[in-house]
């Protein structure tokens, strides 16, 4: 199934090599990349770490890069309103849109298009790295790659409430791919705010891949929020990778609601000393829709910290998955590492799967993970019912609650509504939940 | 027992538990105005009955009836129950984190209110209102923004319940346990909310394990459960006995 489908990409890829801008990646970058993916083949459900995810569109989806959309085929009332104060750039079908875009001075702050900035070099990616068998995703976008923001913050910058890149998927999967993809690099003591939503207009069956990379110098923090709202039929597909140097700090919020089937494959590597990570991800499936998370985190360096969270509600006939796995490597004593990991089932055809997994090199850790995966609660329900409210606005509202450790730690007042307004939406018999918000 | 003016009748009540017979017979009759104590060893069906009463579910009612207000209690659902003014006090509250506790009481009162055709609470007054029964049962400002019950210690537990009690103004309260676990500080204070509640109109069934509560809120009648049975009924003196002879007097009295 995987190598027909490596040939159909490298085929695909070579009938579009010469209309794929160069400036982002070099024709024998690009080359590289189809060379790597054709010989590792496409991942199936039966690799160990994909085995939740759905990856039978890929046979359906075409991987060129979707056309320039028409001119005005996308406008503002489209997309989710702005965040007051941040400067926002818009990405529609992987490509820059200035019109739809509102970019601000920043100082410190240098965002450019990929594809207009010919200057700009391209970070040693994280994501490429050879052989490692979940970057396949990322050089799939590093082939086909049409455009993408590239943000470097000086060393200083003091930007909390900073920058909003939001990707629009527009094009049809059977017309063409979009491939959005961020690189930001955070110099030393800078912090930055930067939120990243993922949509769709127009057709709701877009086939998205994403890639997202990111470096932490020393000292610097960021909190990086991700929202994943795209069509009802969507294939969405996000591998992101980070590298956190010492003393720096890198929160990552997702939030993942949208799409039919949707994988995020993350890594992180924690390569200095006392690097912290917070990984918070809360993401809800209906219908027929698959959520899955992968989340790969590397304790490579003494007294490093990660949180993770992840909260996950599965309605209908959706699957709702989770995989976390953290590595402490042979340097990182003094490591400590807190998982939370619990889904909600709240269908009888719905599927949960929660799995922490930890690798352990050296002595002298703290690590500590808890899974559960389950039903609402009957005795907070009772309780509930027995205060005299009805059985569908008790379910609402736990499930609402169940959310809450994720959903608290977003600090962004605007963006909270809004996700709040959206994980409303995403449950059922949603309007009286929204009388509270 | 003149039980024609009853505003809770139980008749002949048997209830089962995983196949096992846990309520055995229980007849009783509660009128508006009155104070009735339920009292029993443990694994008596003391709790049982409290939360048949209540609606909760797992319960399989094998014989009798309850009458409320006239009406098959027993076809209600505990929303239903809830929102015509049967309100039970759990023993073990629960915690509910991410639900905040003034949404709750909000929400409850809405119910309440929507049920009878009200308009609902005013923000304003609403608020008014908590704080108000707040003070009343010494709860800190800081509890409008909690998680139901979250973190909360047992009795900050027990004086919750009693807050929602007097917010809720039920007509007939069902207290299961509300004195366990409770300092003497606390337990007047939760006396004291009771007693608040208490007018001709309104009923209340405390049920308990000892008699110390009693002495805060002198209860009308008295009766002791017995494997799922009332052994023996009587005034407030009754609890007085049961704790001067213990609950072995009656237990083999009933033998």
């Amino acid at each position: 199934m995987s190598a027909p489908l490596a040939t159909r990409i490298a085929e695909e890829h070579a009938a579009a090599s010469e209309s794929l801008p160069r400036g982002l990646a070099g024709a024998e970058r690009r080359r590289k990349a189809i060379e790597a993916l054709t010989a590792q083949g496409l991942p199936t459900s039966r690799d160990e770490n994909w085995k939740y995810a759905n990856l039978r569109p890929l046979e359906r989806v075409r991987f060129t890069p979707a056309a320039a959309p028409p001119q005005g085929s996308v406008t503002l009332a489209n997309l989710p309103p702005p965040l007051e104060g941040y400067a926002r750039y818009v990405f529609v079908d992987g490509r820059f849109t200035p019109a739809l875009s509102t970019p601000a001075e920043r100082g410190g702050v240098r965002v450019d298009s990929l594809s207009r900035s010919p200057s700009v070099v391209l970070l040693p990616s994280a994501l490429a790295v050879q052989g490692l068998a979940d970057a396949r995703f990322a050089l799939l976008n590093e082939a086909f790659a049409t455009d993408g923001a590239a943000i470097r913050v000086a060393s200083g910058t003091d930007c909390p409430a900073c920058l909003e890149v939001v990707f629009v998927a527009s094009a049809d999967a059977q017309a063409g791919a979009s491939y959005p993809r961020l690189e930001l690099e955070v110099e030393a003591g800078a912090r930055l705010g930067i939120v990243e939503r993922h949509v769709s207009v127009g057709s709701d069956a877009s086939f998205v891949n994403s890639a997202v990379d990111v470096h932490l110098a020393s000292g610097a923090s960021v909190q990086h929020y991700r929202l994943q709202e795209t069509g009802a039929r969507a294939t969405w597909f996000d591998t992101l990778a980070a590298v956190v140097a010492e003393n720096a700090t890198y929160r990552v919020h997702s939030v993942g609601v949208g799409g039919l089937s949707a994988r995020s494959t993350l890594r992180v590597q924690l390569a200095g000393e006392r690097a912290e990570l917070g990984l918070f991800v809360a993401s809800l499936g209906d219908r027929a829709q698959v959520q899955d998370t992968y989340a790969l985190v590397e304790h490579a360096a003494p007294n490093a910290r990660t949180e993770q969270i992840f909260r996950g509600i599965a309605a209908g006939r959706a699957r709702v998955a989770f995989n976390g796995k953290i590595v402490v490597g042979k340097a990182a004593h003094g490591t400590d590492s807190r998982q939370s990991l619990r889904g909600l089932l709240a269908g009888p055809e719905a599927e949960i799967d929660v799995r922490p997994q930890l690798e352990i090199y050296t002595d002298d850790v703290r690590c500590s993970h808890g899974a559960t995966a389950g039903k609402l609660d009957e005795n907070m329900l009772f309780y509930l019912l027995a205060r005299g409210l009805d059985g569908a606005t008790a379910q609402r509202l736990l499930k609402w609650a169940f959310l809450e450790d994720v959903v608290a730690k977003i600090e962004v007042p605007e963006l909270r509504r809004q996700i709040e307004q959206r994980l409303a939406g995403q449950m059922p018999e949603a309007a009286a939940l929204q009388e509270l918000l | 027992m003149h039980s024609e003016n009853a505003m809770l009748k139980i008749d002949n009540l048997h209830v089962r538990v995983d196949g096992k017979e846990i309520l055995s017979g229980v007849t009783l009759a509660v009128r508006p105005g009155e104070v009735h104590a339920i009292m029993g060893p443990n694994g008596s069906g003391k709790s049982t009955l409290a939360h048949v009463l209540a609606g909760r579910p797992g319960y399989e009612i094998t014989a009798g009836k309850i009458l409320y207000e006239g009406r098959d209690l027993l076809a209600l659902a505990p929303e239903e129950r809830a929102r015509e003014g049967v309100f039970l006090g759990f023993q073990y509250p629960v915690e509910i984190p991410g639900v905040n506790n003034v949404y709750l009481l909000k929400a409850a009162l809405n119910a309440v209110r929507k049920h009878r055709g009200l308009a609902e609470v005013d923000a304003f007054e609403f608020l008014g209102l908590v704080r108000d029964r707040m003070k009343l049962m010494h709860i800190e400002d800081s509890f409008l923004s909690r998680g139901v019950n979250e973190g909360f210690s047992g009795g900050e537990k027990k004086r919750n319940e009693i807050l929602q009690m007097l917010v809720l103004e039920p007509r007939l309260a069902i207290l299961d346990e509300t004195d366990s676990g409770l300092d003497i500080d606390a337990l007047k204070l939760v006396a004291n909310g009771v007693n608040t509640l208490r007018s001709p109109e309104r009923a209340i069934v405390l049920v308990t394990h000892y008699q110390r509560l009693l002495d805060y809120i002198v209860p009308d009648h008295v009766h002791v459960l017995v494997r799922g049975r009332i052994a023996r009924s009587g005034d407030r003196t009754l609890a007085v006995e049961l704790e001067r002879r213990g609950y072995d007097w009656v237990t083999d009295e009933a033998a």
